[in-house]
């Protein structure tokens, strides 16, 4: 009775988006819709905004774990207070969907029930894990939304880390696997093909978020936003008045106070995915929690990897890559296009990195795109 | 009740304290300046204590831990307090069944008065008539009518100490949550949620029926202002502290719900208090669920400070940035942050962790790191108790000012009766216009 009280109230939030949606795309304002009333309050707001100095509006959200935060730039702060509020509320919608430390989530339903029954899933969601799942067999497991039980084996879920024993890792591999996740488009049903499997979205979903929030931003006539995502997803549109792009400094991988990489984005995505923010150590060792799902082990010999692409669904997928290592992203980016990826790798010297930037072998920017990478 | 035992009673009591009374209207004949009428640093303040019950006892044994102050004499009228208050004390008091007679004891500076609501203000009256310092435990006074003489006791001895044992006023955790407000950490406060549950009959235990209305005065009104006096005061206190005002009214419901066992006071009580400027505070007790217990928890529009056993949390509200024309844009990027100290809330008092790697413990770190930054840092505190009979015996012996005054008493006094009343008769009940 829950689950389904719950769903439907997704699916009204869902059916209020896609309103917005349609009117944006016939006339862009409320006002044009062959209203007659001269002083409809958005038209007014309008006016008064036109002669009103560009003003920048900068709030913080927490939702899936981390922290949301979305600066813009407007006329009129009220109006802009008004979308990055609708931004949030879609984001904790998205949030109360994909969850997988919410028991009501959609998420959290499909793991209980899909290796019993085919489960039918609301078609966003669908279509990411429809994503997700051509990911990962894109980067032959690097990108994987089924490690959530080998996050828990070594203690990444609610816990302090800890270190499983090999038979457990075998144990918790059986479990563990995109090609057990079986999906049926015409149904729009999931089914786990062994029982165990748990689909964690957290690689992902961040960068879903952030493109929603985008899509809401634009529709409400947003020219010049910065989205971040926990510091690790983000997008930007447009770039600051009189500014060719969005100042962003990537984190030196040891310091958090400290530059490594000037980046200046427009129109464009970053994500990046490191050890250095969710890891423990045990007898002088690091272990980190990006897991190669293979050997069910912490990578190892990577510090971040920091992937730019044009949507940040994409980008937050593929700063993945972080686990096929340098060579092995390489061969990936020869047949994949338009994808930038920069790598810190350890030298093994103390605190000291190298650099590595890979690009896909076809990579065109479009016209007014901005992504450039100052050392 | 059976007064016609020889054993000592409730009645007894205040049958002797209105006789006894009586006498004292009389030209005062103990009312002689004790010895520290005026503040005399590094002598010993030598004080008796009225009331050895619980409360009493745990007055008695947090001074046992304060310099420079010594128990010279008890007063209780139940003979297993009377042992008790002798044994906590440990300085080998003089024990009074007569009040009167600790207070006619010339080399008794300063008195503790921790006895049930409706004997309060007579013997603060005549502690006060007796040349004595005076601190009286919450809540102040009984009666609305009893504000007034008080007052004119107080004034007619303005050299001796009137302290009431709101302790929360000395309590370095409060402290710190008010000096967060004052600072804006919370921005704008403009409500207070606080309640007090329990889930037991809230009786203590009567070893033989006759003592009943004695131990559990409480349950009765003839004594007791129920939970209002007994638990709201220390809560509301703290929203007057916060909003820095009197309440303007008060609504309220409450009853004999649950625990029918011939109480008179009510097992539930709810109240709604407005303070100037639309801020209010809603305040719960309950005697059957012990699930939220008792916490404080204090909002602004910038954020919650939350008070509870021990510990005070501190959570920020999300607040927008709005500048005008276009800023210096420097945005950082790293892999995920994990969920930042706001929404798990931040020890306002931070703790000592022990050193650990794990990812949980640097997320406390970085709670406190952003305390520290904000500078909240303060070491961890004694006891509320120890504090508030600490600036007892200062203010006695050395003038320090009084942590909890005439003022905040009266104020905390009056919202208790006024929240009773609107629960009694279910109307909303208006505080007087321009007291004092």
């Amino acid at each position: 009775m829950r689950v389904a009280l719950y769903r439907r109230k997704i699916g009204l939030l869902a059916l209020l988006v896609a309103g917005v949606t349609v009117a944006t795309g016939s006339s862009g304002w409320p006002a044009a819709r062959g209203s007659s009333q001269p002083l409809h309050a958005a038209t007014a707001r309008q006016a008064t905004a036109a002669s009103q100095p560009l003003e920048r509006y900068e709030a913080s959200h927490q939702s899936m774990g981390t922290e949301f935060t979305v600066a813009a730039y407007g006329r009129d702060p009220k109006f802009l207070a008004e979308t990055v509020e609708q931004v949030f509320e879609e984001i904790d919608r998205l949030d109360g969907q994909m969850s997988n430390y919410k028991p009501e989530s959609e998420l959290s339903q499909i793991n209980r029930e899909a290796a019993s029954q085919a489960v039918q899933v609301e078609p966003n969601l669908f279509a990411l894990i429809q994503k997700s799942l051509q990911y990962s067999q894109e980067t032959d497991g690097a990108f994987d939304i089924t490690v959530g039980p080998l996050m828990k084996a070594w203690g990444f879920f609610r816990g302090q880390g800890r270190v499983p024993s090999a038979a457990e890792l075998d144990d918790v591999l059986k479990h563990v696997g995109h090609q057990h996740v079986k999906l049926d488009p015409e149904r729009r049903t999931i089914y786990f093909d062994v029982p165990g499997i748990e689909l964690d979205l957290g690689g992902i979903a961040k960068g879903y978020a952030v493109d929603r929030a985008v899509d809401i931003l634009r529709e409400n006539g947003v020219a010049s936003a910065l989205v971040s995502g926990g510091d690790s997803s983000i997008y930007a549109i447009g770039a600051p008045p009189g500014e060719q792009g969005w100042k962003i400094t990537l984190r030196d991988p040891f310091d958090a106070t400290k530059p490594a990489d000037v980046v200046y984005l427009k129109d464009f995505s970053m994500s990046t995915s490191g050890n250095y923010n969710k890891f423990f150590k045990l007898g002088g060792k690091m272990y980190s929690h990006i897991m190669n799902p293979h050997t069910g082990m912490p990578v190892e010999d990577m510090l971040s990897t920091t992937v730019f692409v044009a949507g940040t669904t994409d980008s937050d997928a593929l700063s993945k890559l972080y686990v096929l290592g340098v060579e092995g992203s390489r061969k990936y980016l020869a047949t994949h296009p338009g994808i930038q990826a920069l790598f810190f790798v350890p030298t093994g010297e103390g605190q000291e990195f190298s650099r590595v930037l890979l690009r896909s072998k076809s990579f065109d920017l479009p016209p007014g795109v901005v992504v450039r990478i100052e050392q | 009740m059976d007064d016609e035992t020889n054993e000592v009673t409730r009645r007894d009591f205040l049958k002797t304290a209105a006789a006894v009374t009586a006498l004292a209207a009389l030209p005062p004949a103990g009312g002689m300046p004790a010895m520290l009428t005026v503040p005399s640093p590094g002598s010993t303040v030598n004080y008796g204590i009225i009331g050895t019950g619980t409360e009493g006892c745990q007055l008695l044994s947090s001074l046992t831990r304060v310099p420079g102050a010594r128990c010279v004499a008890t007063s209780d009228i139940y003979p297993p307090n009377q042992k008790r208050g002798i044994a906590t004390a440990g300085s080998n008091p003089q024990l009074y069944e007569n009040y009167h007679q600790l207070l006619d004891r010339k080399d008794v500076d300063a008195v503790l008065i921790a006895v049930p609501l409706n004997l309060h203000t007579q013997m603060v009256l005549d502690a006060l008539s007796a040349g004595k310092h005076v601190f009286v435990e919450k809540t102040m006074f009984f009666k609305e009518e009893e504000e007034k003489p008080i007052r004119e006791a107080a004034a007619a001895h303005p050299k001796q100490v009137l302290q009431i044992g709101l302790q929360r006023r000395s309590d370095m955790l409060y402290r710190i949550a008010m000096d967060m407000i004052k600072d804006g950490a919370i921005g704008k406060v403009m409500f207070m949620r606080a309640q007090w549950h329990r889930n037991n009959d809230w009786r203590r235990p009567v070893p033989d029926p006759k003592f009943e209305r004695l131990i559990n005065w409480r349950m009765y009104r003839e004594y007791s202002g129920g939970l209002m006096a007994e638990l709201a005061s220390h809560q509301i206190d703290i929203a007057n502290w916060a909003f820095g005002a009197e309440p303007l009214s008060v609504v309220g419901t409450g009853g004999i719900d649950y625990w029918k066992d011939g109480r008179e006071t009510d097992d539930n009580a709810q109240v709604i208090l407005e303070y100037p400027a639309g801020r209010k505070m809603v305040w719960t007790s309950i005697l059957y669920n012990t699930h939220y217990q008792f916490n404080e928890q204090i909002m602004g529009d910038r954020g919650t400070i939350e008070i509870t056993l021990g510990k005070g949390l501190y959570y920020r509200e999300p607040a927008a940035k709005v500048t005008q024309g276009a800023a210096k844009e420097n945005w950082w990027a790293g892999a995920t942050v994990t969920e930042l100290a706001d929404q798990q809330g931040s020890p306002i008092i931070p703790e000592i962790t022990p050193p650990s790697e794990g990812f949980v413990a640097r997320e406390q770190r970085f709670a406190r790191e952003w305390l520290i930054r904000h500078g909240y840092r303060t070491m961890p505190s004694n006891d509320a108790w120890y504090e508030e009979l600490t600036n007892y015996v200062a203010s006695v012996r050395d003038g320090k000012p009084i942590a909890c005054p005439l003022e905040l008493g009266v104020a905390d006094a009056r919202a208790v009766i006024y929240g009773n009343r609107a629960i009694d008769t279910g109307q909303k009940v208006f505080w007087p216009k321009a007291q004092g």
